[in-house]
């Protein structure tokens, strides 16, 4: 019985910061519970005031959904060609690398702040670049169609940790298949769709349900740019339930049922995303 | 489904610098001009991305010099008028670095201790020892990974508060002591990957799981902890949510937290953005300087969840 002295910790662990927590959720979803007075049973309660009352609940969803649609994609594609573009043996790609790499590696809060006054309309570096080009200058974080392509415009900057996963993958491509296609005078584009992308594929799955998980919980970009605004922009779901929950006006019943909501829904997208898979992921046929 | 040995970031790389010539010499002549030209234009636009990459972080340590002065001034200069070294120092007394730091460093010690020891233990035993009810745990502890963190937060938040421990540091350190599930998923694939007839000879000298943990497995087993201690590290340093809900006094706050609060005060009023640059650069340093040294480490983390999905 030493393996279980050995998983202990992780039994206790699970026990403790998971199941507890899970059943404990599960239950004051549907209680009236503000933290001080112990929590009462109030049915679907929550659920009711979350889908019909609460004004920030659909636009908080809508904000979410575009949030992701835009992310992940961006994420992939970017990921995938600076990791082509890598995937090189040159003199000078290991800088190249470790430069693209370089803003994974920083402190999120780090860089938030720092894009925080890259975005100021008056002081900041993006509007300065953009006068100095001649372009028209833009409101970035303070306006309501900027906001969230603003947010994920910092993301596409640190998009070095989808490119060493794709580039990890892309060398484990045999270079056979490559010099076989080759002789039969393919060039660099056909070489790319019908060999790398087919045998990226199940790499790209990996990418997509990780990118799509983190994205519907994405939190540290609206706490530190623009809590929520303007308006309801950028008021991502999980930035909704942090306020309900540890707000002025704490309300955890509400918040522990929107947790269950995003659970719910991250588990939909991601199920439906592995299941629908087999029609665009190549698998190995040996 | 191995992991890639330590010495080797991309393993599975067999082209030699050379091969690719050994094929160039069926190529016509024509075609091999444009190779230049193309290593020409590969150059121009990686140097390209890369500026873009490095532009920000440059204009940060422009902003980390400027002279009072210089804050306020339209339009904005790109560079300092002259350089003001002083706000190295003034900065992190203005946001009280010195404590900060001692703060993030004590928790970030303490955690990333915690869940390294943890989760080897945790992935040796789910590994190489047979036991009933061993690969229900291990799902059990993968499960875990798809819980949103959001929705046990709560829940978490309570019990810690029932036990008196909010405005403490307690609840960033405490919990990692516990395992964790991404950690043992690797340790386990990593432990997985070692001939079984290592701790089977040791078994016949007489030695117990404990030993074969302590004075063979873990030596042999440097690149996946390295690997851990630097993602622990990385979670531990970078964490804002966690002493977002459980500090309350800034005398207790972690860079992360301290830092967002200074940023979020500074206005037109108290432009102080070259102060807070500058502690943001001092902020920056130990990921940059871990990342420097063991850079390998930094992307095995992540290529082996590529590479594992083969």
């Amino acid at each position: 019985m030493t393996a279980y002295l050995f998983i202990l910790p992780m039994i206790v662990g699970v026990a403790a910061f998971v199941i507890y927590p899970l059943i404990s959720s599960a239950y004051h979803a549907f209680t009236q519970w503000d933290g001080l007075s112990p929590a009462t049973w109030d049915g679907l309660a929550n659920f009711r005031y979350m889908l019909f009352e609460d004004p920030t609940f659909w636009p908080s969803l809508r904000a979410t959904a575009y949030f992701v649609l835009l992310s992940v994609p961006s994420s992939i594609v970017f990921g995938l060609a600076l990791a082509v573009l890598l995937n090189r043996m040159i003199v000078g790609v290991k800088i190249f690398r470790t430069i693209f790499y370089l803003p994974v590696v920083l402190p999120s809060i780090a860089v938030l702040t720092l894009w925080k006054y890259i975005y100021d309309p008056l002081y900041g570096l993006a509007n300065q670049l953009l006068t100095a080009l001649n372009l028209p200058t833009s409101q970035w974080l303070q306006s309501d169609r900027m906001a969230m392509p603003s947010i994920v415009i910092i993301g596409v900057w640190g998009v070095g940790g989808s490119m060493i996963i794709f580039l990890a993958g892309l060398q484990n491509v045999p270079t056979e298949v490559y010099e076989a296609a080759r002789t039969d005078g393919a060039g660099p584009v056909r070489m790319f769709f019908s060999i790398t992308l087919p045998l990226i594929t199940p790499i790209m799955l990996l990418q997509v349900v990780l990118g799509l998980v983190l994205a519907f919980q994405a939190f540290n970009q609206v706490a530190v740019l623009t809590n929520g605004g303007p308006g309801t922009s950028t008021m991502l779901f999980m930035y909704k339930i942090y306020t309900d929950a540890f707000g002025s006006y704490p309300n955890l019943g509400l918040a522990t049922a929107e947790a269950l909501v995003l659970f719910v829904i991250i588990m939909i997208i991601t199920g439906v995303t592995l299941k629908t898979s087999s029609m665009w992921v190549f698998e190995e046929t040996k | 489904m191995t992991m890639p040995a330590a010495s080797a970031t991309y393993p599975s790389r067999k082209v030699e610098p050379g091969s690719d010539l050994v094929i160039k010499r069926h190529v016509p002549l024509s075609r091999r001009v444009p190779m230049t030209v193309s290593r020409i234009c590969w150059y121009l636009l990686c140097s390209l991305l890369g500026a873009t990459m490095l532009v920000p972080l440059l204009w940060m340590v422009s902003i980390a010099l400027k002279p009072d002065s210089n804050i306020l001034q339209l339009p904005p200069q790109l560079l300092p008028s002259s350089f003001q070294w002083s706000n190295f120092v003034s900065g992190p007394r203005e946001i009280h670095f010195p404590q900060l730091l001692a703060n993030t460093v004590t928790i970030t010690v303490l955690s990333v201790f915690g869940s390294v020891a943890s989760s080897m233990l945790v992935g040796y035993a789910i590994a190489r020892i047979q036991f009933p009810g061993r690969n229900f745990w291990f799902y059990l502890f993968t499960f875990s990974i798809f819980v949103p963190g959001i929705v046990t937060l709560i829940p978490i938040q309570r019990m810690f508060f029932a036990m008196g421990l909010i405005d403490t540091w307690f609840p960033l350190i405490l919990p990692s002591f516990f395992g964790n599930p991404v950690f043992i998923f690797l340790a386990r694939q990593y432990f997985t990957a070692i001939p079984r007839s290592i701790d089977e000879s040791a078994m016949i000298d007489g030695a117990g799981h404990w030993k074969i943990f302590t004075r063979l497995m873990v030596p042999l087993t440097k690149p996946l902890w390295i690997t851990m201690i630097i993602m622990a590290f990385q979670g531990s340093w970078n964490d804002f949510l966690n002493p977002l809900v459980y500090l309350n006094s800034e005398t207790k706050y972690t860079l992360s937290l301290g830092m967002a609060n200074f940023m979020g005060g500074l206005s037109e009023a108290t432009p102080q953005f070259n102060y807070y640059m500058a502690s943001n650069l001092l902020y920056m340093l130990p990921p940059l300087v871990l990342f420097f040294f063991a850079q390998r480490y930094f992307m095995m983390g992540l290529g082996t969840l590529g590479v594992s999905q083969k």
